[in-house]
């Protein structure tokens, strides 16, 4: 089943895995840096293609982006977007100055872990067996890294689902946004899993 | 403003076509210079396979020939339309997950497309790892681009601007 559009309750039902899969993540990032993480409501969006990038900021505004792909019964990828103050901050409580060759494997890593947190929702809650495959790291527009990662949804249709949230570490200067973007195909058999087929 | 899988043509002498940070997806500009004609698509893909889409900028195979279409509606020549090709980057490389190398097959779908509508391809910025920004200007027939972090500089049309 490929939806090219989804019910409220559907997306109802999206959001409630992006809260929960990002609600973990958030804790895995919390023990790693020791500082409460607070996580926003996500937004679960099937809109345009073609609005599909500005719904999720300025297209040419230089940012952080760590692609995780997403491999098993759901293709995608989870794409984690930093501002450069963000990721520079990111990296330093990591233990790695942002201008040392570490840093976008520190930040690697975190997508790693962000990555694996959140996908592990998918099979306790919609019973869909995902995984991270490793990170990749580009520091460039941020159309030009939203696009690349929504030209793979754009195969399937002309609607593109996106789940975001946003994350914020207290005590110091860092947020950035976690955002899912499933197949059509895949997501289907998530939303089989939780009982909300069309 | 050309967004993804948009497909927009002009003859008005202020317009300017802009596709903003392009990534994978090509900016495929056309441009009749002698009439004051240009048109933009935003090409996300390689090949429509058998589905007839509402989006025609969105496949090269079906983009090339809309934009010939819609510029030859506004009185553009056959003859004298000319390409310039911006995109097409490679922004993550997952090795064997060749869904996401898509640039450069979308370059690769474009220059054959054009090449079967027998469109020459007057100047590329395309391939590498950057994201950038193409303003085709509708009466110059200019088009420039500029890369994530640089400043825009002309690609085509240079002695019209200079």
């Amino acid at each position: 089943m490929t939806p090219d559009t989804y019910t409220e309750a559907q997306l109802d039902g999206l959001r409630e895995l992006a809260n929960v899969g990002s609600g973990q993540a958030s804790t895995a990032l919390s023990q790693m840096t020791g500082r409460p993480v607070d996580v926003s409501v996500p937004h679960a969006n099937a809109l345009p293609v073609a609005e599909a990038v500005e719904s999720i900021g300025p297209a040419e505004a230089v940012v952080t982006g760590v692609a995780v792909p997403v491999v098993g019964e759901m293709g995608g990828v989870v794409l984690i977007l930093l501002r450069q103050d963000d990721a520079d901050a990111m990296c330093r409580l990591l233990g790695v100055e942002p201008d040392d060759e570490m840093a976008l494997s520190a930040l690697c890593e975190i997508g790693n872990i962000l990555g694996s947190c959140y996908l592990g929702t998918f099979a306790t809650m919609a019973g869909v067996a995902v995984e991270p495959a490793p990170p990749q790291v580009a520091v460039d527009m941020l159309g030009a890294l939203a696009q690349t990662v929504l030209a793979t949804s754009a195969e399937q249709g002309d609607t593109a689902l996106l789940l975001d949230s946003e994350l914020a570490i207290e005590g110091v200067e860092c947020a950035f946004s976690l955002l899912l973007v499933p197949d059509a195909e895949g997501i289907g058999r998530v939303l089989d899993g939780m009982g909300l087929a069309a | 403003m050309v967004r993804m899988g948009e497909l927009v043509t002009s003859d008005s002498a202020g317009d300017v076509l802009v596709s903003l940070g392009l990534g994978s997806c090509i900016g495929l500009a056309l441009l009749d210079r002698r009439r004051g004609l240009a048109g933009l698509a935003h090409v996300v893909l390689p090949a429509s396979g058998r589905r007839e889409r509402d989006a025609p900028g969105k496949f090269a195979d079906l983009a090339v020939p809309a934009l010939v279409d819609e510029l030859a509606a506004r009185g553009g020549v056959h003859a004298c339309m000319e390409a310039v090709l911006v995109g097409g980057a490679q922004m993550f490389s997952f090795g064997s997950r060749d869904s996401l190398d898509v640039g450069s097959r979308n370059e690769a779908a474009v220059r054959t497309a054009l090449a079967a509508a027998r469109i020459p391809v007057r100047a590329a910025a395309t391939a590498g790892a950057k994201g950038r920004t193409v303003r085709v200007h509708v009466a110059e027939g200019v088009v420039t681009v500029k890369e994530a972090g640089g400043s825009e500089g002309v690609l085509y049309g240079s002695e019209v601007m200079a």
